[in-house]
């Protein structure tokens, strides 16, 4: 004598815009009848933060977490207490996704779905069936993503790079003074706009002119900073959310080799910035020698939401 | 029954013979016999597979090889696509290189998905306790995670795992562990990216290309299903990307961002590939940009090797989505490759493979597929072949180390185009000969359409050999030469004199012996060579004409190379020599050294089929050779192959037959003697035969020419040697390795020589009469054949019919010149006393086998022979005496008693004896009615 609850939406890829409505079935699935205490449907969407042990102590970041932001918290009555038939039950609901009204300055709106190591933005739809004293309540929840809307296209920010001995800080080559000396190398890269829109791949390109030792890899590495802050301090951290190889052992020279990355979902959003956290978003390039000699170059990258 | 009854045969009298005759100059039953020359070595096969065709099953092999290409046509190419099947060309290119690039080295798989491996210790295990860890860890050796490296495997081992994992990929697809199934298909993509056993890259790509299409088709496959349900027959072309509902899309999208968070590269680009059929759902038109920058991104892989493979898989993929609209992206990454070509050819690159000892030509050769391929689609798209090829051959000269390039331009393009610009590749060549690594493979194709050429330019051929030559002679090794030399062999006999093709032959002499190697080391090249000159020579005969042939023909030492190349020479030109005859003495003497040299291979061990087929070709050169008119010359000629093929019984045999031959051309006049000494020789060689019954019949055909020829003392030895052999006679024999009874063919000698012997003068110096004949009669009493055996009794009825007709006064035919016996004796009474008594004493051998027929209930025969007999008593014998007549009617009532006169036989003789008027048929008539009531 088992019941089900489930929540189906409507639309397969479950991402929607502020203003849109969210439609779906509530299922009740069982093998005989259910006696209920009304069924409610929540729709709440949260910023989590957490401070890094890096930046603050333990202590502190175990006692000091920061408050989850509340950004949107609306319930309605899908179906008043009584009984469900056995078999399946299809309850739909529709919900409009409007933001909470601003109740404080710097209250941020709706964002966008996002999931990092110390921010997470998300959006649940819960349903809730209370029972009689004896049963459990049963609930039901399910993630959807919420995106701004495409705005128009920012202009293109083309930026060019040579990496040469000279160009680099001995303190990103990874080694100590023991090492041997720099490999002689003249690297060109070009990164086709630094402003990127999140739905179209991340392009440009690199050659390497001269190189006299052999190259192992050429990688893109795609880093979030995250910035969290409260009364009692702030932290920034730079984490990695993937890292792809563009160049696969001994290139050739002087030939354009594409780059190329799609950002990946959920782990990526439009560039952030509130009075609490801050998410951007930057872009390496490595060129990584047959001795394990590293080269890197930084990027910072904007990434917004447009067509 | 009286039990004897004496024999006396009837007198004939020739003047009855009332029909018209006339004198004819050739023996009106002789068979007609035309010599010809049959071209049909390919006939018999064809033939049989024409009709046999219907009711056969497919070869098991050949038929896992259709279904294999139905499953990939029925996949992709249902809807017809205009022009040239990919699909198809790609199958075909897919078996050669699994075919071609094998290796015997050691291969390494590295995989979680394998049992085994390098984790699997195998552990002393001393207590309980110990035993259970290392359970747990064997389980624990299951798990994902942990990769392993299965090193040390055979390439049949290779090809067993990496049939498993295909298997693992279809197995966790069901299973609904469809990430599982990516996870295997990116490490086996990863496996591509180990060039450590660089001699099998080729075929290690194709087996792991075949995974990532199954995967490709299972992911498709899945997503069609959750847009158009179960059954339906939508494929990659027809798929429109409006009526795929959204959830379908999503799923979709969602293997695509997966793929594109691979990290690397090389797994990344090869499942984009493999996803590629995909973007169908989504977006037809990403295609064509997707493919356009995965051709750039190769670029990113720094292994040539590695990235040429590439670029054959993204033009496979983009050839099965676009059909003819792919050509363009053959053309571009073939582009991309020429831009990337020097690559190949730099330092670290060489050390790695010459670090797995292999030579540069080796190396290069295994781009040859992939170039190949690439040069396949851009032919395709290009209308205009002759420019194109004239832009990359122009591309060709300006680079270094062109020949990789050149080889692959040589052999994708057509004859007709390659030959216009024979002469300035040839230059291409030859200027950069000396450096050069794929000579041979460039040179060899280049021949290779030269001998395509219908007819070239005389002078031009002549200076395009010349150029060949100067860069074949400084070719170092010599299995390349011998390549190269093939076709260009071909094209020098089909374009150039004779004198132009010895020239060559004298020079390939001094090269082999030049090189300083035995030339046994290229027995099989070196055959090829001869055996494609043979074949493409205009005239067979003129080679032999070319003082450098035999010379090169023996080049090799050692016997069994020696005669692979005498059968070879001597096989090819007989089945493509046109004439029935070979006068020519120098053809002759350098086919008679070929054929010892084929004899002399053979020995004891030799097996049969071996030497049957030598024999067979050794008869085509004794049965060819003619001396014209010269008839003691072709007995010289006979007699010096006797003693050089004397091993082989079935040349003994044409010898035999063909010496009996010419005693026939000779003439009377002034051959006497030849005749004579064709008789010695047959007499001579047939003792040394070991069949018995060939032995018999070739006596009794020698004894017959010498008969004719009016040697009476050699036919006479000669059937004397066959009553000699008689009782040695087998009764089985071995033919083709099965038992056959001899008796029918015992039988038909028997009858054959007992009708020579009415022409046999008799030996007058004998002491008894009939001399040959009672020698047969002897002997036949003397063997103990069964009294039962048909053969013993139809041969006594024969001895019976040929003792009456030598009883007659005029024999029914005679041989010209020849004496017989009626001539001889003239009907002498004491001659025919002896002819009467032994047709007495085998009349009386065949009652008693009528006897023991009955005893042994054997009816059918008794009566038969009963019948036999009876009519040769009414025909043959006196009917006059007493003692016939009442044979005849005993004879008579024994077949009535046994079955009923209604046999069409006793009807038919009963019919043709009341026809007759003689006075005695008519008393045996009577008597017989008398009999017929007392019964």
């Amino acid at each position: 004598m088992s019941t089900n609850l489930t929540i189906i939406l409507k639309r397969a890829s479950k991402v929607y815009h502020e203003g849109e409505t969210i439609a779906g079935v509530a299922v009740v699935e069982s093998n005989s009848e259910v006696r209920h205490e009304g069924l409610s449907l929540t729709m709440e969407g949260m910023v989590n933060l957490q401070l890094s042990t890096k930046n603050v102590g333990i202590f502190e970041a175990f006692s000091n977490s920061i408050k989850p932001i509340n950004l949107l918290n609306t319930s309605i009555e899908l179906a008043p207490p009584g009984k469900i038939p056995p078999g399946v039950t299809e309850i739909p609901f529709e919900m409009p996704l409007r933001a909470r009204q601003a109740t404080s300055p710097g209250y941020p709106g709706l964002l966008e779905t996002y999931h990092g190591v110390f921010v997470n933005i998300m959006y649940n739809l819960k349903c809730n069936m209370k029972r009689s004293f004896l049963n459990k309540p049963l609930y039901a929840s399910c993630q959807f993503f919420v995106q701004y809307r495409q705005q128009d296209p920012a202009p293109l920010k083309p930026v060019r790079c040579e990496i040469n001995p000279a160009t680099i800080r001995a303190s990103s080559t990874s080694g100590g003074g023991s090492r041997a000396p720099m490999p002689q190398f003249q690297i060109y890269a070009e990164i086709n706009s630094t402003v990127c829109a999140l739905d179209k791949p991340l392009t440009g390109k690199i050659r390497v002119d001269e190189c006299s030792v052999p190259i192992r890899s050429i990688e893109l590495q795609l880093v979030r900073v995250e910035t969290c802050g409260c009364a009692e301090g702030y932290s920034k951290d730079a984490t990695e959310i993937q890292n792809i190889q563009i160049g696969d052992g001994d290139v050739c020279r002087a030939r354009d080799i594409p780059l190329y990355m799609v950002l990946p979902r959920l782990f990526t959003c439009p560039t952030t910035t509130t009075v609490n956290f801050k998410i951007e978003f930057e872009l390496n390039i490595a060129v990584i020698f047959e001795d394990d000699y590293l080269v890197t170059e930084n990027f910072p990258i904007l990434l917004l939401r447009s067509w | 029954m009286p039990v004897y009854y004496e024999w006396t045969s009837a007198k004939k009298s020739r003047s009855k013979h009332n029909c018209p005759s006339f004198e004819v100059t050739s023996y009106p039953l002789k068979a007609n016999v035309i010599t010809m020359k049959e071209h049909s070595s390919n006939s018999i096969i064809d033939q049989i597979n024409k009709w046999s065709s219907g009711f056969e099953e497919v070869d098991p092999l050949l038929r896992f090889e259709q279904m294999n290409l139905e499953e990939d046509i029925g996949a992709l190419e249902v809807e017809k696509i205009e022009g040239v099947n990919y699909s198809k060309a790609w199958s075909t290119r897919r078996v050669s290189i699994l075919n071609k690039y094998t290796t015997g080295e050691k291969l390494t798989i590295v995989s979680s998905y394998l049992p085994g491996g390098e984790k699997a210790l195998i552990r002393q295990v001393s207590n309980l306790n110990e035993k259970v860890k290392h359970r747990l860890e064997q389980l624990d050796d299951f798990d994902e995670s942990s990769v392993r490296k299965t090193m040390g495997l055979s390439q049949q081992e290779f090809v067993t795992n990496i049939n498993m994992l295909n298997d693992e990929i279809k197995k966790a697809w069901e299973s609904e562990q469809r990430v599982k199934a990516f996870k295997i298909g990116i490490q086996c993509s990863k496996l591509l990216s180990d060039i450590s056993v660089m001699q099998f890259y080729p075929s290690k790509f194709i087996l792991i290309t075949d995974i990532l299409d199954t995967f490709g088709n299972l992911v498709f496959d899945r997503l069609r299903e959750k847009s158009f349900g179960l059954n339906n027959n939508k494929t990659v072309h027809n798929i429109d990307s409006k009526t795929v509902p959204e959830s379908a899309k999503e799923t979709c999208q969602n293997w695509m961002y997966k793929m594109a968070s691979i990290r690397e590269l090389l797994p990344r680009l090869y499942m984009e590939m493999a996803l590629l059929k995909c973007c169908v759902f989504t977006n037809r038109e990403e295609i064509k940009p997707a493919i356009t920058r995965l051709t750039t991104m190769i670029r990113g892989i720094g292994n040539p090797l590695v990235a040429a493979y590439l670029r054959i898989y993204l033009c496979h993929t983009a050839s099965k989505l676009l059909g003819n609209e792919s050509e363009a992206f053959f053309y571009n990454n073939l582009k991309e490759f020429l831009h990337e070509y020097q690559q190949i050819f730099q330092t670290p690159i060489r050390k790695k493979y010459e670090m797995q000892l292999l030579t540069q030509d080796k190396y290069l050769n295994l781009y040859v597929p992939a170039v190949d391929w690439l040069l396949f689609g851009t032919l395709n798209s290009n209308k205009c072949k002759n420019s194109l090829f004239d832009e990359l051959l122009q591309q060709c000269e300006q680079m270094d180390n062109n020949e990789l390039f050149l080889c692959c331009l040589v052999s994708a393009f057509d004859s007709m185009c390659v030959i216009k610009r024979a002469p300035k590749i040839l230059d291409m060549i030859h200027s950069h000969a000396d450096k050069m690594v794929m000579i041979n493979e460039v040179l060899a194709s280049l021949g290779e359409h030269l001998c395509k050429a219908d007819n070239y330019r005389q002078n031009a051929s002549e200076s395009l050999i010349q150029t060949w030559w100067k860069i074949a002679s400084g070719m170092k090794s010599t299995n390349h030469f011998l390549q190269v030399l093939e076709p260009w062999l071909q094209f020098a006999c089909t374009h150039l004199s004779t004198q132009h093709v010895n020239v060559i032959l004298r020079g390939t002499i001094r090269y082999m012996i030049k090189c300083g190697k035995p030339a046994d080391e290229f027995s099989g090249n070196f055959q090829f060579v001869i055996k494609r000159m043979l074949k493409s020579i205009p005239d067979v005969e003129e080679l032999f004409l070319m003082d450098a042939f035999m010379p090169l023909v023996e080049l090799v030492q050692t016997s069994n190379a020696r005669t692979l190349m005498a059968k070879a020479v001597l096989s090819i030109f007989f089945s493509r020599y046109t004439s029935v005859q070979i006068e020519d003495p120098i053809v002759i003497s350098s086919l008679m050294r070929l054929c010892c040299i084929l004899h002399d291979s053979i020995n004891a061990v030799t097996v049969e089929d071996e030497s049957k087929i030598c024999g067979e070709l050794i008869n085509k050169f004794i049965q060819a050779v003619s001396y014209q008119d010269d008839l003691e010359r072709q007995l010289n000629f006979y007699v010096e192959c006797r003693s050089s093929f004397i091993k082989l019984d079935a040349v003994l045999i044409t010898l035999v037959h063909a010496v009996n031959a010419l005693s026939v051309r000779a003439n009377t006049a002034r051959g006497k003697w030849l005749q004579r000494a064709c008789a010695a020789y047959c007499f001579v060689t047939v003792p040394s035969l070991h069949c018995t019954l060939t032995k018999t019949q070739l006596y009794l055909l020698s004894g017959q020419v010498a008969l004719l020829n009016n040697c009476i003392g050699q036919a006479e030895a000669n059937f004397k040697a066959l009553i000699g052999l008689i009782p040695d006679i087998p009764d089985y024999i071995l033919e083709d390795g099965q038992k056959k009874p001899t008796h029918v063919k015992v039988g038909g000698i028997l009858s054959d020589f007992l009708s020579t012997l009415l022409l046999l003068p008799d030996n007058v110096d004998g002491n008894c009469k009939a001399y040959i004949l009672s020698g047969f009669i002897k002997t036949m009493e003397r063997i103990h054949w069964k009294r039962t055996e048909p053969l013993y009794y139809t041969t006594l009825l024969h001895t019976l019919d040929l003792l009456c007709e030598l009883t007659q006064e005029t024999y029914a035919h005679h041989i010209e010149s020849v004496l017989s016996n009626d001539k001889l004796y003239g009907s002498d009474s004491e001659f025919i006393d002896v002819l009467e008594k032994y047709s007495t004493n085998i009349c009386q051998e065949l009652l008693i086998v009528l006897k023991a027929l009955g005893d042994n209930k054997e009816t059918k025969k008794q009566y038969n022979l009963a019948l036999e007999l009876f009519w040769r008593v009414v025909r043959r014998g006196d009917l006059k005496e007493r003692p016939m007549l009442s044979l005849a009617a005993n004879l008579w009532m024994l077949s009535q008693k046994i079955q009923d006169s209604n046999n069409k036989i006793a009807k038919a003789i009963m019919s043709a004896l009341q026809k007759d008027n003689n006075p005695h048929v008519r008393q045996l008539l009577q008597k017989l009615d008398e009999g017929v009531k007392n019964t």
